[in-house]
């Protein structure tokens, strides 16, 4: 009896120590309400802004970005102003966090990449902070041009792969950029939006791996992944900056990550 | 028989040679402003499309006025009626594509 309630209690132990550690990835995240305007559609955007866990649709405090802004046709608009906070939470956090929204005007044909340089993220965990420069592409009226254009940001995912019109099942190829260089080898984690919209199955891990996906670049900084499921994707590939930043009069390092999100559908 | 076959060659040729356009779908979008509706009409590259032919329709089909774009994949026009339009791209080969205009649209760009 009492073997059984020591058994039991360490069971019960590791369950809480999972739940509290799992390996959970950190992701910046831009979702548009659309990813491919037609003359049909609802021509404003709602565009959200966050950081996520996405598998475990957990919400991470997150101060107003330094920089937010869209690419189109070659010109940078800035929209940092445009940002209102929002709180959002996951069903199961008792508590809810800032993310930020805007309401955009599609009002050319052409491709729309949104970006965003947060501000660095302290994650005590990990003692280091986090900077997640992420991306997005929305198309409009059919003219297919300027996804494949560079942001110019520190780091950067440039895809390989047109970014929209992608259905389940499709391969995202893309290269992975630091100060406009590709990163041999690079590290890239992927992983599905569960609070993706109109999603009805979510996603129960049966492992931890199989919450966060890694695969590696190539010698070209080049990766590709074949999404399973349809909804949206985040890509992130991580490195560490050449800078620092003070935290407790400590220097402490810096995550960089180049986030890129796509959305796949079924063929049906 | 060797005619028919030869004749056959060039028809492929032919349609392969045009091959590239017939994967792209033509494209109009318009939008009004100070009393003109502007008229851009592209393929999904960003190629113009040139010497194509514009028909403006009403909301009851009734033709209104039609033109042709310039190198540019242009055409525009001054404000025939403010009601839903109708623009449509005809490109030939089937190349074929329309973009509504709503009222809304139309008033505001009065």
């Amino acid at each position: 009896m009492r073997t059984k309630t020591i058994a039991a209690s360490f069971i019960v132990a590791v369950f809480m120590i999972l739940a509290v550690n799992p390996a959970l990835a950190h992701f910046g995240a831009i979702i548009p309400s659309d990813d491919i305007v037609t003359q049909d559609d609802d021509k404003t955007l709602d565009v959200q802004v966050k950081f996520i866990h996405p598998m475990e649709m957990h919400y991470m405090e997150m101060a107003k970005p330094k920089q937010f802004g869209v690419l189109h046709d070659g010109k940078k608009t800035d929209l940092l102003g445009t940002l209102a906070a929002a709180k959002g939470k996951s069903p199961d956090q008792d508590q809810s966090f800032t993310f930020w929204t805007t309401d955009y005007q599609i009002r050319r044909p052409g491709d729309y990449t949104f970006y965003v340089a947060p501000d660095p993220y302290w994650e005590p965990a990990e003692d280091l902070f986090i900077v997640h420069y992420t991306k997005v592409c929305v198309n409009a009226f059919g003219l297919e041009q300027g996804w494949d254009q560079h942001v110019g940001l520190e780091t950067e995912i440039i895809p390989f792969t047109r970014p929209y019109g992608l259905w389940t099942g499709n391969l995202f190829t893309g290269q992975v950029l630091l100060k406009g260089k590709p990163v041999p080898f690079a590290e890239v984690e992927i992983e599905y939006l569960n609070e993706t919209p109109g999603n009805i199955n979510i996603v129960l891990p049966p492992a931890d791996p199989y919450v966060t996906q890694v695969v590696k670049a190539d010698v070209n900084g080049v990766f590709s992944y074949a999404m399973p499921k349809a909804g949206w994707w985040g890509f992130s590939a991580l490195n560490e900056a050449e800078w620092t930043l003070t935290h407790e009069g400590q220097e402490k390092g810096v995550e960089i990550g180049a986030v890129y999100w796509v959305r796949t559908r079924d063929m049906k | 028989m060797k005619y028919v076959n030869c004749l056959l060659v060039v028809l492929f040729v032919v349609l392969s040679a045009s091959g590239p356009a017939l994967a792209h779908k033509v494209n109009l979008f318009a939008y009004a402003q100070g009393g003109t509706i502007f008229t851009e009409s592209y393929f999904p590259d960003g190629r113009a499309v040139e010497g194509g032919k514009v028909l403006v329709y009403d909301r009851n089909d009734t033709l209104l006025l039609e033109g042709v774009t310039d190198t540019q994949g242009l055409f525009d026009f001054e404000i025939p009626e403010v009601d839903d339009l109708k623009i449509v791209i005809d490109a030939g080969m089937g190349h074929k594509n329309s973009f509504t205009l709503k009222k809304a649209e139309v008033e505001a760009g009065k």
